[in-house]
């Protein structure tokens, strides 16, 4: 028992040493670049995430975790290091609900930042505003993107699903699409809803296929896919639900009779080599911000910061894309409080006056404001499987989804 | 709507259930433990299957090393953790298997995360049976052969062989076995052992199948459970069966408006309906 006890615990520590961080490649660019490591008075922030459960949805805040380790060892914030508090919602509204209040009023954070989750939003967006605490976070269901305190970086799969309809409608030929998706709240009305409501004004119809995120029958959701005789499948699900689907479709042999085409949750790298040559030029999906290998100073640096600071195994995807640029400003706005008066009132308010940010890692500005709500990321790409990789299809567009019309008034009233 | 090619669909997921429930049951029947780590130990196979396989070793090494992994961490509880339980009650003992369960769960969640994507296919799922206009991949097929080869090769061991004696016996009643002189940790964890190697081969085909994910693949056993209900646990025949119906039932139910949003508690409702109208006294096992 305890030879195997030792072997397991050896085993564990093997594999978390090969997980260790790998060796700085380049010197990146965070904070005030001092080389000074950080030793005051730490500046607890908070991030939640769906890690353990149907997927892993930890790429955001593994991401900014690099991003303020870089911090911390470049003289953190004015002296003082942050201490990123990242926690596992298990996918559970009850835990999401639990942990935050925890974040909230034990560890007493300033922020939230780079936070990822399904359950997360609805769960907590009333503790935020009750105890003003700004989020940044990537947004994946409705709840994110209609509280006051909840500011996703993303577009959220609404955006990106009506822009990928928008690229297919004007360059693959779209005119029926079979909108596969899980019965999860939020998902079905807000998502696979507002497509058909986007496709009414543009001549595309939409129909709906609903299928239990339990299900482990795939065939069958795809068959049902093909009986109403769409043109374009759209896929709705994270990275898993997308193999699982897509595997189920080349099983029958469906790629080469329909469209496959996804939100950005489709565009995770290795993605088009996990899934085989089968799908070169027949997958495709949007991009929430500009290309993984893009060459742009912020994208080039993200990668950097990666290399030097986070693991390995870190995913360096659209999410940790965003995660990254949402560590980027809270440090940039943190920087220029005073450092003794850091408190969650005043790094609120610096948060809400957060305007114009711009990088080659977005197609457009990005903003924070005073709005009830936030959706300020609705400009985007595409791209399709490619050879093992993902090949970007055209420039950045806008995306004109009806749900749009009262950020856009907002925008043109001056809230940018 | 032509709802045929669903229920060929359903023999694909059917076999996913067949497999999963006949692995539950198998060392129930050998040593009388209720086995929740079946799922889990496969999964853990799989994954080092996907490791190796990502180096470059052939892979009739990679999968024979996905199969030993499973089997020794099978055998490893059968051999060292199992025996403290030994006279407690079959309830307990399940237990313990889900606790081993989450145990590996935890390990493969810690090694090798969700954040990358991976799948796991097999030189079968080339190849492909036309039923009903659907294609049925081998893969699939072979599960379905795997479920009843399972069958057959665990009725012969029990009924033909002397191990497979003590083995019933051991089902029936430990303190009994111990007393006309079975030496029931050995038997026990040779019962492992084989489970061991049953949970290796299906983890290679229901992480092709149904996806290379730890908590995916260690959860189907709770379908599989309700496949098992339907042999009473005890029927290996009628488990595969119940499994095939169960698969059956939930790809058929996607076509039906309503059915779609609750098709996955079709196993369960199936096993529901079977022990209310056929239950009776045979299902005291369930109680145990």
């Amino acid at each position: 028992m305890r030879r195997l006890a030792s072997f397991l615990a050896a085993a564990l520590s093997l594999a978390m040493v090969a997980l260790a961080t790998a060796p700085a490649s380049a010197k990146p660019d965070c904070g005030l670049n001092n080389g000074k490591p950080a030793t005051g008075e730490p500046i607890p922030i908070g991030s939640i995430n769906g890690i353990t459960g149907p997927d892993d949805f930890s790429a955001s805040a593994r991401a900014a975790d690099a991003y303020f380790k870089c911090v911390n060892a470049n003289g953190g914030i004015n002296g003082r290091p942050i201490k990123y508090l990242i926690v596992d919602d298990q996918w559970r509204p009850d835990v999401a609900s639990q942990v935050a209040t925890k974040l909230v009023k034990d560890d007493k954070v300033v922020a939230m930042i780079g936070s990822n989750s399904i359950v997360e939003c609805l769960a907590n967006a009333g503790l935020y505003e009750r105890e003003n605490v700004m989020v940044i976070d990537i947004g994946v269901v409705h709840e994110c993107f209609t509280s006051k305190n909840i500011v996703p970086f993303n577009q959220g799969p609404r955006l990106s699903g009506v822009g990928m309809l928008r690229y297919a409608a004007d360059h693959l030929g779209t005119k029926k699409v079979a909108c596969v998706a899980w019965n999860l709240p939020g998902v079905v009305d807000w998502l696979c809803g507002g497509f058909a409501a986007w496709g009414k004004k543009h001549g595309v119809t939409v129909q709906n296929v609903i299928i239990d995120p339990s299900s482990s029958d795939y065939t069958s959701a795809m068959l049902q896919a093909a009986a109403l005789k769409p043109d374009t499948i759209l896929l709705t699900f994270t990275k898993g639900g997308h193999i699982q689907s897509l595997a189920a479709a080349e099983e029958q042999d469906m790629g080469s009779k329909y469209k496959f085409v996804s939100l950005a949750s489709g565009y995770v790298v290795g993605l088009p080599e996990t899934i085989g040559k089968y799908w070169d030029g027949k997958f495709w999906t949007q991009l929430e911000f500009t290309p993984l290998d893009g060459t742009g100073p912020d994208n080039k640096n993200w990668l950097e910061i990666m290399d030097a600071y986070g693991n390995k195994s870190d995913p360096r995807d659209t999410f940790s894309q965003g995660g990254y640029l949402a560590a980027k400003v809270a440090t940039q706005v943190l920087l220029k409080l005073d450092p003794a008066k850091i408190d969650r009132a005043t790094v609120s308010d610096a948060l809400r006056a957060v305007r114009d940010v711009r990088s080659d890692m977005m197609c457009g500005p990005w903003y924070i404001g005073n709005g009830k709500r936030h959706n300020a990321n609705h400009a985007g790409m595409v791209a399709v499987a490619s050879k093992g990789g993902w090949a970007p299809k055209g420039n950045c567009f806008e995306i004109d989804d009806p749900e749009l019309d009262d950020i856009i008034a907002a925008e043109k009233a001056g809230a940018k | 709507m032509n709802l045929l090619p669903f229920v060929a669909a359903g023999i694909g997921l059917g076999s996913v259930y067949a497999l999963a429930g006949v692995g539950l049951v198998v060392l129930y029947r050998s040593s009388g433990t209720l086995n929740f780590a079946f799922g889990a130990l496969g999964a853990i196979g799989a994954y080092c299957t996907w490791s190796i396989l990502q180096v470059g070793i052939p892979p009739a090494i990679a999968w024979a090393a996905g199969i030993a992994v499973a089997t020794a961490l099978s055998f490893a509880y059968g051999w060292l953790i199992a025996p403290l339980l030994r006279h407690r009650d079959r309830a307990v003992r399940a237990i313990g298997t889900l606790g081993f369960a989450l145990f590996i769960l935890g390990c493969t969640g810690l090694i090798w995360g969700e954040a990358v994507p991976r799948r796991l296919t097999l030189p079968t799922d080339k190849m492909y049976a036309m039923i009903f206009s659907v294609r049925v991949t081998y893969t699939r097929l072979l599960a379905l052969l795997l479920a009843l080869g399972m069958v057959g090769a665990i009725a012969l061991l029990l009924a033909r062989t002397r191990l497979g004696l003590s083995m019933r016996a051991l089902a029936a009643d430990r303190n009994i076995s111990s007393l006309i002189g079975i030496r029931v940790v050995r038997v026990d964890a040779i019962a492992w052992l084989v489970s061991g190697v049953f949970a290796g081969v299906a983890g290679l085909l229901l992480a092709d199948l149904v996806a290379l994910n730890a908590t995916f693949l260690t959860f189907l056993v709770i379908p599989a459970i309700a496949a098992a209900i339907f042999g009473r646990l005890q029927s290996l025949a009628a488990t595969a069966l119940g499994g095939l119906v169960a698969g059956i039932t939930e790809a058929v139910l996607i076509a039906v408006p309503v059915g779609s949003f609750y098709r996955s508690a079709a196993p369960f409702v199936l096993a529901l309906l079977f022990i209310t109208l056929f239950g009776g006294r045979r299902t005291a096992v369930l109680h145990e």
